[in-house]
């Protein structure tokens, strides 16, 4: 086995880490009135036109607003009534939309995870490879009823790094600020990249001594640091 | 003047001295108007100040002195005779001897220097007296300042033209001596500024010079570097550059410093301080400048070993940043300033020139020897960017040169090559002589096409560069991004050679970037290649037009499926298409309308083939967005544009918005397609407003076929429209007949309208209201014990025209909706209705330079927002109905939605309370605007937002919880105040709500949008940091 495995990483661009497909499109639409057609005609004049300050677009948010103005008068909230399926689409503007779950996936975790800051270089763990798309497991029924598990396996960039378990705190405390209680969240060492494999991936699975480190305000600081760069 | 009179005017000097200047100072100019018109002599002064001269107090001695100088220095340089000028001359050496007087006694002889009957003799007594008795190091600095002055006055008087050689050669060598005396030591700035002057001067106009050169030189270069800080509250201003430059200047004065100043400075050149040696550089600099081509021969191999060490050691472009705090401290002072690695090529470019002009064969051994020591760099492709910036700058010296560093370069590093690495390295460093043709020859400018350029050696080499280059583009792989950019970028910036590319060639550019235009998905490939086409389209519009325009038009296919394809590889999609030509023919006139014409032409065809309307909306859409980028551009839409266009496209749209279903039935698309139609009529030219006006009421109103009175008809939008693109003073008789029309039609038959019909009648109601019929005609109509839901439609749309154009009677008919607003039956619509007033429809605008289309105010916001917010705020807080309460609060935050928020400032205590209770109103929209407006609070308000702290934290918790009225705007909006209010609220009272806030949000980690969830992580994370230091 390759002593330096990933010694010298070709160094990613920001623009070359994975990223979520059509994500700027839809966070982009959220600001306005929606529905399910406006979205249709939105996201189709977004492919020709990047740009929410685009007059066409305007003109249709104005279009829909001034067609959806008059509705019928509501109820008023009660505690003891329960509202009809369509008021509650009416009133919410999105209702469909809302019943669209989005699960969480590799690649919201790897969003979280890829801009924290090696504590060594001025790049991020995402540009060093030390943390891959491909390398998370997310198990989430989406019922927030059920436990949920996301494994990452990390890969430091020598055998012999002092710093992954710090590199490991900095991803735990960065999950668990970021994640529902729901989730267990295991961090491992990718197979064969560290000399001290084992010993390394208990303490990073360790809990008490998770929360040992974290009460560390020296230790806290430094993770703090790593987290500042996060988007 | 009168003996006693004298004296009197002597007293009254001495007196005001140093407390009265201005007093003293008029008493001066008294005595010298006296001795001008000779009823008194200056001796008789010296004589009225005898008592003073003598006087024991060393105070009275001095202010004598000064009254007799600040005579002096007011009489006319030829009005002393020779015989006084002598006689004064002794009085004040005799006086140079009473220490206490220095400073008096030399301003005396200041003053009397420039006397044009002083003779020469006396001249060189007094720079003898300098030059034996004068001591600087036992003066202060405003005494020091004297003997520079008395210098500079013989110098201006002596040695600048029309003295006699005789008399200069007298003195020469004794004013040099005596300037080195003086300016020995010397330390003050302003002082040192007078000596660098004077040295310059000496050098440049003495004789002689060669035997003084190295103690002149040294009296400057002990000063080098300038280390100089101004003072606090220094009334000289003498500023850090302007010692620079002065001693600059000097040492740069004569070519007799040559030797001693390169030597030196090249000893300098070895600080670690980025600072010194910049001022180092910027001084060798202005030596190759000035000194010439004798002393660079003398020089060149030092300068050339000590510049290159310079220039192979700065490898990067980010450390030679770093290491130049010069440059970024100076930079808003001097916009020319040269970073450290820029002025070490500027001056071997300069070194080139000067030997190039000053003797051809040293030019050559130096050009050799520079080249010899860089060709081992092409060969070990070591420091090939430094290298080739040196080259490149050699090259910028003239055309000569220029072929000289093509000829010998190219074939160095200018091959073909498939291994990605060196070809990246290759275009990387051919750009630097792109650079430097650009810089002898000129930029390309459409003035300058056909202008022929003189013969270079970079011709030669075109089909090789660009076979390089196209090799790069076309047959990298798609992965290689960085390599396929830089060719683009490289072909972009050949384009500004002037004279180098042929229209063929250029041509073929075109044709490459649009091609990779089309199949790259990468955005640096995209941006690249957008940014070459727009560079080409400034100077070779036509061609853009021609290979690039209309191949992108023509690919645009009549049917939605149909596949488009390019170099028989790759789909291309329709959006990416209009994408593309959007993005790029923004402010190009012939691209613009060649682009509206043809998809005009081709929506008119699309939209005839069923299921297109979806393609139909994307091309209606980028019509319209041409139109809207360019409305306002004469270069590109000017009258006669505006009517050829309307021309051509219009009878294409009117064929399909009458007939097509994919347009009529379809709410954008004919909404969108009747905006284009205003465009095609708002920019015609005045005189044809009254006949189209005269046309489009008999088409749909009186005689066509279209006749919208009659029935509802969808197309009383697109009437609407165009109405409102035309002159308001047009002719318009059965404007009231229309007017009322509509509001008949609307009442008889909007139960059975669809929303759209109705909108587009509601709309010619508001654009009839605001600019054609009177306010009291509309106000006729109104009807207000008519509580129907299309009459207050009616209403509102009529009122708005009203309210756009402030008119007088608007604001008490906007009091009568609010009363409304207590209705049970009809208040939650009316509040809802209240949008309307300040809804921007974009035919409503005003456009910069149009003044005939609209009668709307650019404030009719403010005044609306002013005229309605304190009724609305009292009769909230006077109604106890929840129900009505809601009503008003409804109406309010629909209306600050729309409101520019400089215009709700001024109400911002009154509103911050109704804003918090709107956010418990069942109601998302009312949620949202009441957010919106909080959150300008917020980042305005500082102060309102601490005092309520307490109040608005737990609020923002549960908005940012899934709920019926919280929909995702308002979850997302509340998260983002959580994280504002850390911005702006004190660390002391945020770190009170620093637990419950994170505890409070666990639960939306789990909320259902993504979107959601990813503001919740920001917003914690933030008060996860509160008070923490990250560790150093």
């Amino acid at each position: 086995m390759s002593e330096f495995l990933n010694e010298n990483p070709d160094i990613l661009e920001e623009n070359q880490l994975p990223t979520r497909k059509e994500d700027s499109t839809k966070d982009l639409l959220l600001g306005g009135f929606s529905n399910e057609a406006t979205l249709e005609r939105r996201s189709l004049l977004l492919k020709i036109d990047h740009s929410l300050k685009s007059q066409v677009l305007q003109d249709i948010e104005v279009l829909d607003k001034l067609l959806s103005i008059r509705i019928p008068p509501e109820l008023t909230s009660d505690e003891d009534s329960l509202p009809a399926e369509s008021e509650d689409e009416s009133v919410a503007g999105g209702g469909k939309e809302e019943e669209e779950p989005d699960l969480i996936d590799a690649q919201e975790i790897y969003d979280l995870i890829a801009h924290i800051s090696d504590p060594e270089h001025p790049l991020s763990l995402g540009q060093l490879s030390v943390v891959n798309l491909e390398d998370i497991d997310v198990h989430d029924s989406g019922n927030q009823n059920e436990m949920a598990e996301v494994v990452i396996k990390i890969t430091p960039t020598i055998t012999h790094c002092s710093l992954a378990t710090l590199i490991g705190l900095g991803i735990r405390v960065r999950l668990e600020r970021s994640l529902p209680p729901r989730f267990r969240i295991t961090i491992l060492l990718k197979k064969g990249t560290h000399d001290s494999e084992n010993q390394v991936n208990k303490q990073l699975n360790d809990k008490e001594r998770v929360a040992a480190a974290c009460e560390n305000e020296q230790l806290l600081g430094v993770v703090s640091k790593m987290l500042v760069t996060c988007k | 003047m009168t003996p006693d009179e004298l004296n009197s005017a002597v007293v009254t000097f001495m007196a005001n001295l140093n407390i009265d200047d201005s007093k003293a100072n008029e008493t001066a100019s008294t005595v010298t108007d006296s001795i001008v018109h000779r009823s008194i002599k200056l001796l008789e002064v010296v004589v009225a100040l005898k008592d003073y001269f003598l006087s024991e107090n060393e105070v009275e001695r001095k202010k004598a002195l000064t009254c007799l100088t600040t005579i002096l220095a007011k009489t006319p340089k030829d009005h002393l005779s020779k015989n006084e000028c002598s006689v004064i001359f002794q009085f004040y050496q005799s006086k140079l001897d009473d220490q206490a007087l220095a400073k008096e006694v030399l301003e005396g002889f200041a003053a009397l220097a420039p006397m044009k009957y002083v003779s020469i003799n006396e001249i060189a007594q007094l720079l003898r007296l300098l030059l034996d008795n004068y001591q600087q190091g036992q003066h202060l600095a405003s005494t020091r300042l004297w003997p520079f002055k008395i210098l500079r006055k013989i110098f201006d008087r002596f040695f600048v033209n029309g003295s006699s050689t005789e008399q200069v050669k007298r003195i020469n060598d004794l004013f040099i001596e005596t300037f080195l005396h003086v300016a020995n030591g010397e330390k003050d700035p302003r002082n040192l500024l007078l000596s660098f002057a004077l040295n310059k001067s000496i050098t440049s106009s003495l004789q002689n010079v060669e035997n003084f050169k190295e103690d002149l030189f040294d009296v400057l270069f002990c000063y080098f570097p300038i280390t100089f800080k101004p003072p606090k509250h220094d009334p000289y201003k003498i500023s850090n550059q302007d010692l620079k430059t002065a001693l600059r200047s000097a040492i740069t004065a004569t070519p007799l410093f040559a030797e001693d100043a390169y030597s030196n400075l090249l000893d300098k050149l070895t600080a670690s301080s980025p600072v010194v040696k910049n001022d180092t550089l910027l001084t060798l600099l202005e030596c190759v400048r000035k000194f010439g081509g004798s002393s660079i021969l003398e020089n060149w191999t030092l300068l050339w070993n000590a510049l290159k060490f310079e220039i192979m050691q700065n490898s990067e472009g980010n450390e030679n940043t770093l290491l130049n705090p010069y440059n970024k401290d100076q930079q808003s002072d001097d916009v020319g300033q040269y970073t450290n690695y820029d002025a070490c090529l500027k001056i071997i470019n300069l070194m080139a020139l000067q030997l190039y002009n000053f003797d051809k064969v040293s030019f050559e051994k130096f050009f050799t020897h520079v080249l010899d020591e860089l060709k081992p760099n092409f060969k070990y492709e070591k420091d090939l960017k430094q290298t080739c910036q040196i080259l490149s700058a050699i090259g910028s010296g003239n055309v000569e040169i220029f072929n000289k560093v093509i000829s010998s370069t190219f074939p160095l590093f200018l091959i073909n090559t498939s291994e990605v690495a060196k070809l990246k390295l290759l275009i990387m460093n051919f750009s630097f002589f792109v650079d430097s043709y650009i810089d002898l020859f000129g930029r390309t400018s459409k003035e300058s096409l056909g202008t022929p350029v003189p013969n270079n050696k970079m011709a030669e080499y075109k089909d090789e560069i660009i076979m390089i280059l196209s090799m790069a583009l076309t047959r990298s792989s798609k992965a290689e991004v960085t390599i396929r950019t830089l060719s683009v970028i490289q072909f972009t910036k050949m384009i500004k050679m002037k004279g180098f590319l042929t229209p063929e060639e250029v041509s073929l550019i075109i044709q490459y970037f649009t091609e990779e235009i089309l199949t790259d998905n990468n955005k640096n490939i995209y941006y690249a290649c957008l940014e070459g086409l727009k560079t080409i389209s400034e100077i070779y519009e036509d061609l853009v037009f021609e290979i690039s325009l209309k191949k992108l038009l023509d690919l645009l296919p009549d049917c939605f499926e149909e596949k488009i394809r390019v170099n028989d590889e790759e789909n291309i999609h329709i959006e990416t298409i209009l994408k593309i030509i959007l993005d790029f023919t923004t402010s190009r006139h012939i691209l613009v309308k060649e682009s509206i014409t043809f998809l005009a032409t081709k929506l008119n065809r699309v939209a005839k083939i069923s299921k297109s309307r979806e393609y139909c909306f994307l091309l209606i859409s980028t019509i319209y967005s041409l139109f809207n980028n360019n409305n306002q551009n004469e270069n590109v839409l000017n009258e006669e544009d505006a009517l050829a266009l309307k021309n051509a496209i219009e009878p294409k749209l009117f064929e399909i918005i009458t007939q097509e279903s994919a347009i009529v039935s379809d709410n954008y698309n004919l909404t969108l397609l009747s905006n284009v139609l205003f465009f095609t009529n708002l920019k015609i030219p005045q005189a044809a407003h009254q006949e189209e006006l005269d046309r489009y009421n008999e088409l749909f109103i009186s005689e066509g076929k279209i006749r919208i009175l009659d029935t509802p008809n969808v197309l009383a939008i697109s009437y609407a429209k165009i109405l409102s693109a035309l002159n308001k003073n047009c002719q318009f008789p059965q404007k009231f007949t229309v007017l009322f029309g509509t509001v008949q039609l609307l009442k008889k038959h909007a139960p059975r309208m669809t929303e759209t019909e109705k909108l587009g009648y509601l709309e010619l109601l508001l654009v009839l209201s605001n600019k054609f019929v009177s306010e009291k005609d509309v106000i006729g109509l109104f009807d207000w014990k008519d509580l129907s839901v299309i009459n207050l439609e009616v209403m509102v749309w009529l009122t708005k025209g009203l309210i756009m154009q402030n008119s007088l009677e608007s604001s008490e008919i906007a009091k009568k909706f609010i009363d409304l607003l207590s209705n049970e039956e009809i208040g939650s619509l009316v509040s809802k209705l209240f949008e309307v007033f300040v809804m921007d429809i974009s035919s409503l605008k005003k456009f910069k330079g149009i003044s005939w289309n609209n009668n709307v105010k650019i404030l009719y916001k403010q005044k609306f927002f002013g005229d309605i917010f304190q009724t609305l705020v009292s009769n909230y807080k006077n109604t106890v109905d929840m129900t009505i309460k809601c009503n008003y609060l409804t109406a309010l935050s629909l209306v600050l939605k729309h409101t520019p928020s400089q215009s709700v400032g001024p109400f911002i205590n009154d509103l911050f309370p109704l804003l918090l209770q709107a956010l418990d109103m069942p109601d998302p929209e009312v949620r949202v605007s009441a957010l919106e407006t909080l959150k300008d609070t917020t980042d305005k308000h500082h102060t309102l937002i601490t005092e309520h702290v307490s109040t608005i934290v737990p609020l923002l918790l549960s908005l940012s919880l899934p709920h019926k009225y919280n929909s995702v705007s308002v979850r997302l909006i509340a998260l983002q105040l959580l994280e504002m209010i850390t911005t702006v609220v004190p660390l002391n009272y945020c770190l009170s709500y620093q637990d419950d806030v994170l505890s409070a949000l666990i639960p939306v980690l789990s909320d259902k949008k993504r979107i959601i969830r990813k503001q919740c992580v920001d917003t914690r994370q933030v008060y996860y940091e509160l008070g923490q230091i990250p560790f150093e």
